[in-house]
Order: C-alpha cells, then sequence, then structure tokens
C-alpha cells in the first residue's frame, strides 16, 4: 500500500480536460517522477493532491485516509509539502524567516517539542544557504529562492514532497547537489514526488517514473523502461516543435 | 458541487426573510395602485439608469485595466461641476457645454491620468493601487471643493424644465426623467458596441483574458488603457450631470456615489458590464421603492441612505469563493533588516520625547506664540495622537497581512460612543476593556463576508461599512442622542491619575496618549521579529504557499482583524475623552480616508510611519492656519492626503522604506545600508542601457527602464509559449469573453477556464 496515491483524478476547465483518470502512487523512500510534455497536467494534479485545486472527480489517498475534500492546510497538517513552479517564497521575509514560518507553524500543531530556531537553521544547512540567511528572499536570485522553498517545505516535516520544477533555475552544480540531498532524504524514508524537465536529472534521480500526456497517464515504469516506451517517444518527438524538450535516447 | 450550494441557499433564506422583515416593519401603508407603481417605476428606472451608467464605466475600466477607480464618482462630480460652469455660470448653450465637458474635458482627464499615473499601477501591489485611486478621489473631491467653494448654493437644472414631460397614467415623468433612461440605455448599447464590434474593443475584451498576450496580438496596450479611462471618465461625468439635479450640487453627495458603483460592480463580479448595468438598476428600484412605499421612523430615517451598502454586503455573501491564486508572487526588490529590540524602544523614547516638549512648549512653532492658543493647540495635539493610534492599529493588518480595511476610523467611532455608555460617563477604566471586547469582534464581523473574497473586495466592503456606521450606527438614539449637549464623558481616572481633556488638564492628557501611543508602538515593534506578524506578513506574501505549510488563512486573518479591532476600539475611547461631546456627524467616511492613506504614504509596514502620518496630516491644517487661512488651501486637509497618495504610484514602498535606507546610510556604523543604496543604484544604471549596446542591437534609440520591463514581459510571454504552447484548437471552445478571471490569465489559459493549467 502506498503512502500517497491519487485514483481516477479528473480536472476539467470548462470543457478542457486538463487531468483525466490519472491513478499514480507514491511510495515511501523512493522518488517518484511525473514527466510529460508541457500543458500534460502535471502541475494541475500537484494542486489537486495538495488542495488548491478542486478535482472534477476522483479520489486522493494519503495513508489509507481519503483526502480529497481537506483543505490545503489540514493536508499540509497531515504531511503534504511542495515546492512550487512559479515562485511563491514569502518575498518580504528574509529566507530564514521563511523556513521560520514552516517551523513555527508545525510547532503549533505538531506533539513534538521542539525549538522552530534551531528547525530552520538546520534545514537552511541542509539546502546550503546559511550563508544568505539574513537576505530578504526578494533580493535572492530565482535559483536561491527556489532553495528557499524547499527548505522551508521540509520544515513541515513532511512524509510526502511535491517538487514542482525543482531544478529550474539551478546551475550544474547546484542541481547536482539537489540530486545527491533528495536521494539522502528518500533514503531517510521521505516520499518524494517530482516534476521536472531536465531530462538527465530526472532520469538519474527517479527510481520509478509516471509520464502524463494531455491529462493522462501514458506510461509508467523505471526509467529504462519509460525511455524505451513508444508512446513516450511519440509523445515527446511528435510534438517537437512545441516542446523542444530533449530526450536522451 | 451540491455540497457547497446549501450554505447559500440557506443564506438566501435568511437575507430574503430579513429584506421582507424589513420591508414589512416600515411599511408606510401607502396603497398598491397605478400611480404609485407608475411612480415608483419611473422614479426607480432614472435614478437606476443613472446608477447603471456610472457602475458600467467603472466595471468597463477595471476589467480593462485591472485597477479599480475609487475616483470614479469624484471625477464624475468634479465634471459635474465644471458643465455646471459651463451652462449656468458662463451661460453656454447646453449642446455646447456637454460637448465641452463630456467630449474633451472627461476623455482629456482619463487619457491623463492613464499616462501619467494609472499606467506605473498596472504592476503595482494591490495596496498601491487602492492608495493612489483612493487619493485621487480625496484630490478630484478637494479640487472642486476649492475651485467651487460650498458656501454657495448651487443648482443644476434638469434637462427642458420647462416642458412639462410625459403623461403616464396619473404620474408625469419629466423630460430629465425620460432622457435619463434613454441615455441610459444609449450608453449601454455604446460601450456593448464599442466592446463587441469594433476592433479596439477585441483588443480590450483581449486584454481582460490575458495583458500579455494581448500585446502580442498587435493590440496597443497603451490605447486600450487610455481609451478605456477616457471611456471611464466619460460615463463618470455623464452620470454626474444627470444626477446632480436630484441630489443636489454637493461634493460629498456627489463623491459618495462611489459605493453605489462599487455595489453595482459587486453584483458584476467587478467583470460583466449588463450585470453592472443590471446592479445600478437594482439600486435605484429599491431606493425608489423605499422612498414610495416605505417610512421609516425616526430610530431609522437614514436607513434608506445605506442600501447601496447593504446591497453590496449581500452581493458578498453569495460571490463564489476566490481560489488560491499561484504565479502572482511578486519580487520586490526592497532589502530591510528587522529592527532590532534597542533600536524600537530609542524610537519610541524619540517619539515621546518629542511629543513631551512639544507639550510643554519647547518647540518653537514658525515664531507664532504657542502660549497664546496653547488651549485649543493642545486639544488638536490629543486629537492627533489618537488618530495615531488608530493609524498604529492599521499597521499589522494593512502592512503585514495586506488586508486593506478603511473600517477602522468607523470602529473608532463605535467606540468612543459605546465608551460615553460604558464607563466614560464615570471615568472607568474597566469600560476601554469593555469596549475593546466589543470592537475586536466587531472588526472581525466586518471583514467576515469578503474574508474568502479577493482583496479588493474587502477594501469595499469596509468603506460600506463605514458608510454605513455614518450613516445609520452613530445616528440612531440609542447610540448619540441628539438632544443630549455637554459633556457625556467624566474624567478618567486610571492609577490615581485625572485624565480628561478639561483646559488644566490637557497638557497632561497630550503627554498621556503619547505614552500610550509610544507603547503600543513599541509593542509593534516587538511583535514584528515575533512569530505571529511573520506569518501575516507570509500570509499577504504568498497565500498558496502559506496555505501548503499548514496556515489556516481564514483564523489568521481573524486573528488580525481582531487584534486591529481592539486597538482601534482603544483608540476609540480615546477620542471619546478627547473630544468631550460626540456629534452624530463626527465619523464621515472621508474623515477615515486621510489616515489610511498617509499612512500608507509614510509606510504601510512599519509602527514608526503611524507617527510621522499623523504629524503630516497635523500640517496641513497648521501650515493653513499660518498661512492665513488663504482661500486657495481651504481643501487642504482633502488635497493634501489625496496628492501625497498619488505619488505612491511613483514611490511605492513609502518614505519610511526611502528616508531609513537613506538616514541609515549616514550612521557610520550602518555600511549595509549604503552598501545597498548603491546596489539599487547601480541596478537601475544596468536598466537603462547606453546607446553604444542598443546601436549593436541595431536599436535606434535608448530604452529607459520602464520599455526595457516591457521588452522583459514580451519577451517572457514568448518564452512562456515556447515552453507551454497554446491549448490544441479542439480543446479551446465556449466560454463568454466576460467569464475571463480578470488580467491574471497565464498565457495558455483558454477563455473561461480556471487559470491553472500550466504545468
Amino acid at each position: 500500500m502506498s503512502l500517497l496515491s491519487t485514483h481516477d483524478v479528473v480536472v476539467r476547465f470548462g470543457v478542457l480536460h486538463a487531468v483525466s483518470n490519472a491513478s499514480l502512487d507514491v511510495e515511501e523512500g523512493r522518488i517518484t517522477g511525473l514527466i510529460g510534455p508541457n500543458g500534460a497536467g502535471k502541475t494541475t494534479l500537484f494542486n489537486v493532491i495538495t488542495g488548491l485545486q478542486e478535482p472534477t472527480s476522483g479520489k486522493v489517498v494519503l495513508d489509507g485516509r481519503d483526502i480529497t475534500g481537506k483543505s490545503p492546510f489540514r493536508r499540509a497538517r497531515m504531511g503534504i509539502a511542495r515546492t512550487f513552479q512559479k515562485l511563491e517564497a514569502f518575498s518580504s521575509l528574509s529566507a530564514r524567516e521563511n523556513v521560520l514560518v514552516a517551523a513555527e507553524q508545525r510547532r503549533a500543531w505538531d506533539r513534538s517539542k521542539f525549538d522552530p530556531g534551531q528547525v530552520a537553521d538546520e534545514m537552511l544547512d541542509k539546502v546550503g544557504l546559511t550563508g544568505v540567511a539574513d537576505y530578504m528572499v526578494g533580493t535572492l536570485p530565482t535559483g536561491t529562492a527556489r532553495l528557499v522553498e524547499l527548505a522551508r517545505a521540509l520544515a513541515c516535516n513532511p512524509r510526502v514532497l511535491l517538487l514542482d520544477e525543482a531544478s529550474s533555475g539551478l546551475t550544474d552544480e547546484e542541481t547536482e547537489e539537489m540530486a545527491v540531498l533528495l536521494r539522502s532524504l528518500s533514503a531517510e524514508g521521505l516520499a518524494i514526488l517530482l516534476v521536472e524537465h531536465d531530462m538527465s536529472f530526472v532520469m538519474g534521480t527517479c527510481e520509478y517514473i509516471y509520464v502524463l500526456d494531455f491529462g493522462r497517464v501514458i506510461s509508467t515504469g523505471t526509467p529504462a523502461q519509460v525511455q524505451s516506451d513508444a508512446k513516450v517517444q511519440a509523445a515527446y518527438l511528435g510534438t517537437l516543435a512545441e516542446a523542444p524538450t530533449e530526450v536522451p535516447a | 458541487m451540491r455540497l457547497k450550494l446549501s450554505p447559500k441557499a440557506i443564506a438566501a433564506v435568511v437575507v430574503a426573510a430579513l429584506v421582507l422583515y424589513v420591508i414589512v416593519a416600515n411599511w408606510a401603508g401607502n396603497p398598491i395602485n397605478a400611480k404609485n407603481l407608475t411612480t415608483f417605476l419611473v422614479v426607480g428606472i432614472s435614478l437606476g439608469g443613472i446608477y447603471a451608467i456610472l457602475a458600467g464605466g467603472l466595471v468597463m475600466t477595471y476589467a480593462t485595466t485591472g485597477i479599480f477607480n475609487f475616483a470614479h464618482a469624484s471625477i464624475g462630480c468634479f465634471l459635474a461641476f465644471a458643465y455646471w460652469q459651463c451652462s449656468v455660470k458662463w451661460g453656454w448653450p447646453t449642446l455646447v457645454s456637454l460637448v465641452a465637458v463630456l467630449g474633451i474635458l472627461a476623455p482629456a482627464i482619463g487619457i491623463g491620468l492613464d499616462r501619467l499615473i494609472m499606467r506605473r499601477l498596472r504592476d503595482a501591489s494591490l495596496v498601491v493601487q487602492l492608495m493612489v485611486t483612493v487619493g485621487l478621489m480625496l484630490s478630484f473631491m478637494g479640487i472642486t471643493l476649492t475651485i467651487w467653494k460650498p458656501t454657495t448654493a448651487r443648482t443644476l437644472p434638469q434637462f427642458f424644465r420647462d416642458s412639462s414631460g410625459v403623461k403616464i397614467g396619473e404620474v408625469t415623468a419629466t423630460w430629465h426623467r425620460i432622457i435619463t433612461v434613454v441615455v441610459a440605455i444609449g450608453v449601454a448599447a455604446l460601450l456593448r458596441w464599442l466592446l463587441y464590434r469594433t476592433r479596439l474593443g477585441i483588443s480590450m475584451r483581449a486584454v481582460v483574458d490575458s495583458r500579455s498576450l494581448a500585446g502580442l496580438t498587435g493590440a496597443k496596450p497603451s490605447v486600450v488603457s487610455g481609451t478605456s479611462w477616457a471611456v471611464g471618465c466619460m460615463t463618470a461625468g455623464l452620470a454626474g450631470i444627470l444626477i446632480a439635479p436630484e441630489t443636489g450640487l454637493v461634493v460629498e453627495n456627489l463623491a459618495l456615489l462611489i459605493v453605489v458603483a462599487a455595489a453595482a460592480a459587486a453584483i458584476a463580479q467587478l467583470k460583466s458590464i449588463p450585470w453592472a448595468i443590471a446592479g445600478g438598476l437594482l439600486i435605484g428600484l429599491a431606493k425608489s421603492f423605499t422612498a414610495v412605499f416605505e417610512k421609516f421612523d425616526q430610530n431609522w430615517s437614514y436607513a434608506p441612505e445605506a442600501i447601496p451598502a447593504v446591497v453590496l454586503f449581500i452581493a458578498l455573501l453569495f460571490l463564489p469563493e476566490a481560489r488560491l491564486e499561484t504565479g502572482k508572487v511578486k519580487l520586490t526588490k526592497r532589502t530591510e533588516r528587522l529592527t532590532k529590540p534597542w533600536e524600537a524602544l530609542l524610537g519610541s523614547a524619540v517619539v515621546f520625547a518629542i511629543v513631551f516638549a512639544w507639550a510643554h512648549g519647547w518647540i518653537p512653532w514658525f515664531g507664532t506664540t504657542f502660549g497664546q492658543r496653547s488651549d485649543v493647540w493642545l486639544g488638536r495635539g490629543a486629537y492627533f495622537m489618537v488618530l495615531g493610534v488608530i493609524t498604529l492599529s492599521l499597521v499589522p493588518l494593512i502592512g503585514w497581512a495586506g488586508q486593506v480595511s478603511f473600517a477602522n476610523f468607523a470602529i473608532a467611532g463605535i467606540g468612543a460612543v459605546l465608551f460615553s455608555h460604558f464607563g466614560g460617563q464615570n471615568g472607568d477604566p474597566i469600560g476601554i476593556v469593555l469596549v475593546m471586547a466589543v470592537c475586536a469582534p466587531l472588526g472581525l464581523l466586518v471583514a467576515l463576508p469578503a474574508l474568502r473574497l479577493k482583496g479588493l473586495y474587502l477594501a469595499l466592503a469596509t468603506m460600506a461599512f463605514a458608510e454605513f456606521t455614518d450613516k445609520v450606527i452613530v445616528r440612531h438614539p440609542n447610540m448619540i442622542d441628539p438632544s443630549a449637549s455637554g459633556n457625556l464623558f467624566e474624567p478618567l481616572k486610571l492609577f490615581g491619575f485625572r485624565i480628561s481633556t478639561d483646559a488644566g488638564d490637557r497638557q497632561a492628557f497630550v503627554i498621556f496618549l503619547a505614552a500610550v501611543f509610544c507603547l503600543f508602538m513599541l509593542g509593534f515593534m516587538l511583535m514584528r521579529r515575533g512569530r505571529f506578524a511573520r506569518r501575516w506578513i507570509a500570509l499577504s506574501d504568498s497565500p498558496a504557499a502559506s496555505a501548503t505549510i499548514g496556515v489556516n488563512l481564514t483564523v489568521q486573518k481573524m486573528l488580525v482583524f481582531a487584534l486591529s479591532g481592539a486597538v482601534a476600539g482603544f483608540a476609540g475611547c480615546m477620542l471619546g475623552l478627547s473630544s468631550g461631546a460626540l456629534r452624530v456627524d463626527s465619523f464621515p467616511l472621508f474623515a477615515g480616508l486621510p489616515l489610511v492613506l498617509l499612512l500608507a504614504v509614510q509606510g504601510v509596514r512599519y509602527p514608526i510611519a503611524a507617527f510621522m502620518a499623523v504629524v503630516g496630516l497635523a500640517l496641513f491644517p497648521a501650515v493653513n492656519e499660518l498661512l492665513g487661512k488663504p482661500s486657495w488651501l481651504s481643501a487642504i486637509e482633502l488635497i493634501g492626503p489625496g496628492i501625497a497618495a498619488v505619488t505612491m504610484a511613483f514611490r511605492p514602498e513609502g518614505a519610511v522604506f526611502y528616508a531609513g535606507r537613506d538616514l541609515a546610510g549616514l550612521l557610520p556604523w550602518r555600511r549595509d545600508a549604503r552598501e545597498e543604496k548603491e546596489l539599487a543604484t547601480a541596478k537601475l544604471r544596468e536598466q537603462d542601457i547606453g546607446r553604444d549596446e542598443i546601436g549593436e542591437l541595431g536599436l535606434t534609440r535608448a530604452f529607459t527602464a520602464d520599455k526595457v520591463s516591457q521588452l522583459d514581459r514580451v519577451l517572457w510571454v514568448a518564452d512562456e509559449l515556447d515552453e507551454t504552447p497554446l491549448v490544441p484548437e479542439a480543446s479551446v471552445v465556449g466560454g463568454s469573453p466576460g467569464d475571463g478571471h480578470g488580467p491574471n490569465g497565464n498565457g495558455r489559459t483558454p477563455v473561461g477556464a480556471a487559470p491553472e493549467v500550466t504545468t
């Protein structure tokens, strides 16, 4: 039984099916990838999982409990944390305050005793941002602000971490560091769901991959299986003109 | 969806029952016959027609530019006075006057506003947008009052007043009324024609769906927004000219029509012109209905004036909940550091010392003899310190949580009235606690209908509440007894001190208020370092991200409203003490607005700005008096804050921020502030690409920062399109253009869809 799963999630905007019958499982201690050409419905599915978007039909199940009707903050308290594709950092707070808000918020409902300030410092250290802790996030480069978002999500001590394009805006070096960090997090038992456009990052990091196209799951499997799937190649190559994302053979 | 409908159905039944009760309880007993019904319809439709014109223009401007123009009605007011000047004072023929005012002056004002101010607001935060247009509202009111002194009575005659009109049954409909209806229909048809049948209109509608995409299709954003503001001003002027014969040519009456327009706009969900027109008609009919069939007893005699505010509140109850939007976070290139506790302490001490010295007459006042009028000046000083506390109550609310409220002055007013019943009469300090306990939930109650909606609705709701307070709450004889005269408040006995505004105690009173103000300010400065302030700022920076880290947005908003309400309630008690007697007209809507504006001008996030705001506020009348009250300064108390607020279009962060950065740079140990300023200057320089580089790019002229940011936007959209191509044609069907979610489309959102399809 997987920790987080979606069952036949459908999201319709008017007559546009942003997500159709998407079912996926996110296991503990595993990095799961979610890829697909642009407009495939990946972020929408993230929004459904975190409660920012109400699905037209379908279920979201966390640890055996149906959480479909729960509000976003309740889901967060149940252990779902995320980052955003377009930056949603608290831009007029410092990097440390960004993380601190999340830690303090958890302190308010979590039974375990901890010092939020200490947690904030630990998380900043984890993503390597101790040096910019007192800078306002609005003044930081996008890639760095993304890492602040990651630290903020980690400060929630989540069971499931959803990362929306974690590597965009990062340098190659930082991307590599990110991969190492994610692997160590998942080794500690965290369930990670990753939306990513950097194919080499996805193929190198994820253990299991779902491919979404026009809101449908068209392929699943290990990176090797997915790469050799003809449908996946058609989805990417067939729309090459629109989505010039490179798929390594 | 089925589950969601039921609370609304219940609300609908409750509201309908309440409305029915009010109608039945105040039934005047006039028979429902053909005569009364015709009167009701003729008056209602013509009045509603004017409201419809006003609201239609307001909604069109908002939909196409994304800026809600609080100055809409006061621009109409200004134009109505201008029309009076032409047609009555100068005796120009009606048609010539109309062309001069509506055909030349109105579009000129609209285009001027667009060019000079509104364009800068496109990417500004909601707080800045609101402050600038509210500032414009006060400025236009002030300008009108300055040019056309209210001491002279003016009447604007109706059109064709000499002819007898048309008889409908037993009722005579004047030609003015008939023309009004015809014009309203004409304006509605014209707006529709403009939007649906002209190329420009198509561009305007495209802008509604997606501003950045519309730019790519060849629509010139500048032409679109210019036209929109010009047409908006023309509708405002037309409505003003048509309604002035009914309401009288009085600035306050005309400017207050903004509440009517806002109510109609709320019914239209700020985007549908047909619904805005329907909303205007509804309010007109409701007013005419109460005039013909209702008779409110003495206690509620002002109730009909509150109809627009009530309609607005009811409309808010039934609006669909706003989704938590993502992708709207603005990366302000602003740096600041937390105030250290010793700095906060020092700042508070300095403020206290300044007021203390002033109260003792140690600060020379431009050579005038302070002692001679010290009583008057001390009384004013006390009043302004109270206003300072009210302003402080806005800092956590607007500055941190980003919830724009115009209601705090009204809440303080209610607090003052309550204190006169609860403890003010015998100087019992426990009354203050009681008043705070009432005002905290009151602040919350005002905000409740708007909490689940977009921030703009909150501003509208609080403004409507301020109007409702002025028109209904404080006018009820149980609140303020109009026959009672003299002092309602006995000196407050606190720790053995006697606190009152009696001439002998006044100096001590000012010092007491200064101490109170400084304590609150210190409290807020320290609070900014704590977790609640952090959480509120986070909530305002990104609601979606706050929710996904487990913040219960509704609870946090309620907390901040309760805190703000309690502080405003406390200030209310002091307001009562400082004024002694209360009058029913002590708390007009327009008296509270300058506080909000000046706080924003000084920097809405900083508690110290509240002090600077009231110093500014106090300077306007002081300067006026020092200059010998020249007639051109008679409306300085409106124009001053108004123009100050308008300058926020140019310096959005507030004076405390800019001054703080520059002044801190002078301190030898604040190297960080100097570096920061250098950084900011360097960034600006970088943005002004030099001519040389431009030549290399094959361009012919230098680009200003503004142009570069425009170019950035275009390139960004192009990138977006590359990355996320439009949805295949087959799936883009349906949805009327009015369904767009305002100007926040993110490029590939199909018309009619919710804006979060990007993946």
